[in-house]
């Protein structure tokens, strides 16, 4: 009767694709185990099945011997099994401590609620972990990451033996990581059995005393920390050398395609920067140093408030959208879901929406242009769906980013900009687009690409800018990318920590 | 989540395609069940048709049938103009209003001119454009929720309606005026043959044009709707246009049936236009639905109306019997929907 949580041969499928092909794994008390993979390794899925709310196709899950019910979240909770999922679900206008005591609130011998004791009590929770704030403050105003905080205190108070955290730092600053692994600490010391997925090496580094690596949904391996170095890590990852990831990058032309001088939105210095066609440069920076913000202003979609953008010579009035896209510009924003698709309408449909004009006369759809089109790029990306009437929703994470992608292909595009075009998209997929973008360039496109996913931006792109408070500090040219220690001094540019 | 067999181990036999035809029904039957599982509203309906023939002598006829048409065309041109609203993930309550204060505008302008009727009508569908212009303003321009936009607008034009006639009915309307409702080409009443148009139109408009591929992808997700370069704005302020303009059609159609005009006319109606887009599976969030949805969701609260009338169910249960049906139609869409994605 040990505390320790065993999964034995877990295998899930989705709609006929497998995700987990036979994981096995067993978690001992006071341990951290950080599950690395990929996006689409099947990380979201095992956590999911070990907290009961997906039941696995094959195999159990067992707490200290005895298998719990599968696909059933209250056994796992009964188990001490508590999840703080990488979507977090706090309730914005309660206060803390009602988000800590939702659905087991505290009451009077009247029944009323005791709100005085709750409060107490929460006070109580929060101290335990060094977090100090009043337990009444709305959930509203606080950050993403001390919401993540009060979402672990509220999983763990009632007394977790297992607590696996999807992620968490997909959305927090670098002070509130800190804190977070402070945290993690405090539950190692207390016995608790952690899982922590990411992909992040340093956060592996930093908190993990073992390393489970997921790929394509088989456990590739299970060591500990001191054994792997991180190049091993990376590779047990990907599965193959990085550098055979990215291919051969072409030389740029010399015309310039895209001239940005002093843009300005608010809150932000104003940006310089240039792109020549056939040239890809790409942007760093850590969460928050406004990459994202810079490409929407160059689109129009974020508010102009000075300077000027010249696409292919042609300037662009502030603010308008259909002129940016008429003058050649394209964007594949970050938020693939939220900005990018319109999940209900079908692969043609959103395929096709940027260039509606181009398909139609007088408002009537010449629907065999359409479909042609479509498939025609479709075909070159290696898009994999049902055909052309698949809604999109139902797609891969890697297949809706080619329709993002490839939808723009049908027009003449002389600027392409990209917001993480990888995020969420599986290995396969991955290579895919890195082909695409440099097939793009080769055929004379611009493109400026913002990732947070350091070798993707280093080894696709012909130059570098990195940002920080809204602004580009730092520019490396292809010389500096291929020096060994570029990582750390990307990191530095991004952080404001002096360069030595 | 019901997986009966892992998928892992279909790797041995590649190219077998799934084992599903039963051999009693075959192709052809596998399809037809497969069809009406997906569009159970029919199945419903089907069922509604069935229950009234078995009950009525009368339901069947060829006059009842022009009757359920003729009392349909009313309500069918607000229900499609309900439907592009409701497709952006709006709503249009105003509907029922605009129809007394159009119908009280043609009213005044027709009076005691009857040259002036087609002035009178085009004066009525102004009336409707106007309203909805002043929606679709509030809600696209300055982001009023169309719940309230039109809430306030139903209440304006409901009160203007009682204006012009200093809350009185204008009765007596020329009967050039009345030829309108009560016309036949080709042996179909004029109403009907309007409504059939307006079928058409809307059909052809959201499958075969730009501007329906453009008002499902603002209502679907209009923030990636802009990015790929549509104009939200615009398409959001022409769906209430449009839904104005075919509540001002239908209020000339409903005071040219009685021969009179009164601010009462059309209140309510607003619930059967949204309540026949809903059964017919639109979603209101936007984004999903069709015309044909619609339309078989207009013709079953119709056929209720009807059939009940013929058993001579009391007007008050009929009302209770629809709102349960409503809502019974409902629920079993979402059943369906949620069984088919597991």
């Amino acid at each position: 009767m040990n505390g320790s949580l065993e999964c034995r041969d877990l295998t899930k499928s989705f709609g006929g694709l497998p995700i987990l092909r036979g994981v096995s794994l067993c978690l001992e008390p006071g341990t951290v185990t950080v599950l690395a993979g990929e996006n689409g390794a099947g990380k979201s899925t095992l956590m999911k099945i070990i907290s009961g709310q997906l039941r696995p196709d094959t195999g159990e899950v067992l707490f200290g011997g005895e298998p719990l019910a599968p696909g059933d979240v209250h056994a796992a909770r009964g188990a001490g099994v508590g999840i703080v999922p990488q979507e977090l679900a706090p309730i914005p206008d309660l206060s803390i401590y009602e988000n800590l005591f939702v659905g087991r609130e505290k009451r009077t011998r009247t029944g009323l609620l005791d709100r005085r004791g709750m409060i107490r009590a929460a006070r109580e929770m929060l101290t335990v972990f060094g977090i100090d704030l009043d337990p009444r403050t709305p959930m509203r105003r606080l950050s993403v990451g001390m919401t993540q905080l009060v979402e672990i205190v509220k999983n763990t108070s009632w007394g977790a033996r297992v607590v696996l955290l999807d992620e968490p730092t997909s959305a927090i600053s670098d002070r509130e990581v800190e804190r977070l692994f402070t945290l993690v600490d405090q539950l190692r010391e207390r016995g608790v059995a952690i899982v922590y997925t990411t992909h992040k090496m340093a956060e592996i580094q930093a908190v993990a005393d073992r390393v489970v690596v997921l790929r394509d949904g088989r456990l590739v391996a299970d060591e500990p920390l001191a054994a792997l170095s991180e190049h091993d890590i990376v590779q047990h990852m990907i599965g193959r050398e990085l550098s055979e990831l990215f291919p051969e990058r072409p030389e740029p032309g010399t015309e310039v395609a895209l001239r940005v001088g002093g843009v300005r939105r608010d809150g932000a210095p104003p940006v310089d920067l240039e792109v020549r066609a056939g040239e890809i440069v790409g942007l760093a920076g850590l969460i928050g140093a406004g990459r994202t913000e810079l490409l929407e202003t160059l689109f129009g979609v974020r508010a102009r408030t000075g300077g000027e953008i010249e696409v292919g010579g042609r300037r662009l009035r502030p603010n308008r959208v259909t002129e940016a896209i008429a003058s050649g510009m394209a964007l594949v924003p970050e938020d693939r879901k939220g900005a990018g698709l319109v999940l209900s309408m079908d692969v043609l449909d959103n395929g096709s929406l940027p260039h509606l004009g181009a398909f139609s006369v007088a408002g009537w759809l010449r629907s065999k242009a359409r479909a042609e089109a479509v498939g025609s790029w479709g075909r070159t990306l290696g898009l994999r769906s049902r055909g052309l009437s698949q809604e999109v929703q139902t797609l891969s994470g890697g297949n809706q980013q080619k329709v993002v992608l490839g939808r723009w292909l049908s027009g003449d595009v002389k600027v392409l900009l990209l917001d993480e075009p990888t995020r969420g998209v599986d290995i396969g997929a991955r290579s895919e687009i890195y082909r695409a973008i440099i097939r793009l360039a080769e055929s004379g496109l611009a493109v400026l690409m913002a990732s947070s996913d350091m070798a993707e931006v280093i080894g696709l792109s012909h130059r570098l800018l990195v940002m920080r408070g809204g602004g580009v500090v730092a520019e490396l040219d292809r010389r500096a990318m291929d020096a060994p220690d570029v990582q750390e001094r990307i990191f530095r540019h991004a952080a404001g920590l002096h360069v030595a | 989540m019901n997986v009966a067999a892992p998928s892992t181990t279909g790797k041995n036999s590649p190219a077998q395609p799934p084992e599903r035809r039963g051999p009693a029904l075959g192709r052809a039957g596998e399809a037809v069940r497969e069809w009406a599982i997906r569009n159970p509203m029919v199945l419903v309906m089907a069922l509604v048709i069935l229950y009234f023939l078995y009950m009525s002598d009368r339901f069947g006829t060829v006059g009842n049938l022009q009757t359920i048409a003729i009392a349909a065309a009313p309500f069918a041109l607000i229900a499609l103009g309900q439907t592009l609203v409701i497709l952006t993930g709006g709503i249009d309550l105003s509907v029922g209003s605009v129809i007394a204060a159009s119908a009280m505008t043609a009213a005044l302008v027709v009076k005691d001119h009857p040259e002036r009727m087609w002035l009178a009508v085009l004066a009525a569908v102004l009336v409707g454009v106007v309203v909805g212009g002043i929606s679709g303003f509030a809600v696209s321009r300055l982001g009023v929720p169309p719940f309230v936009a039109t809430l306030g607008m139903m209440t304006v034009a409901s009160g203007l309606a009682y204006v012009l006639g200093n809350g009185a009915p204008i009765n007596g309307l020329p009967a050039d005026y009345s030829t309108i409702a009560n016309t036949k080409v080709l042996g179909i009443d004029l109403p009907v043959v309007i409504m059939i148009v307006g079928f058409i139109v809307m059909i052809v408009l959201m499958s075969r044009t730009t501007y329906g591929l453009r008002v499902y992808a603002v209502g679907g997700n209009p923030l990636a709707s802009r990015i790929a370069g549509l104009n939200v704005n615009r398409t959001l302020f022409s769906v209430y246009v449009i839904s104005g303009g075919l509540a001002g059609l239908s209020g000339v159609i409903l005071s040219s049936r009685v021969i009179s005009a009164f601010p009462s006319l059309g209140s309510g109606y607003e619930l059967d236009a949204i309540a026949a887009v809903v059964i017919g599976g639109a979603s209101l969030m936007g984004g999903r639905g069709t015309v044909w949805g619609t339309i078989l969701g207009l013709f079953l609260i119709q056929t209720l109306n009807n059939g009940l009338d013929l058993l001579i169910v009391p007007s008050y249960w009929q009302k209770v019997i629809k709102g349960v049906l409503i809502i019974a139609a409902v629920a079993l869409d979402v059943w369906v929907v949620r069984r088919r994605s597991r």
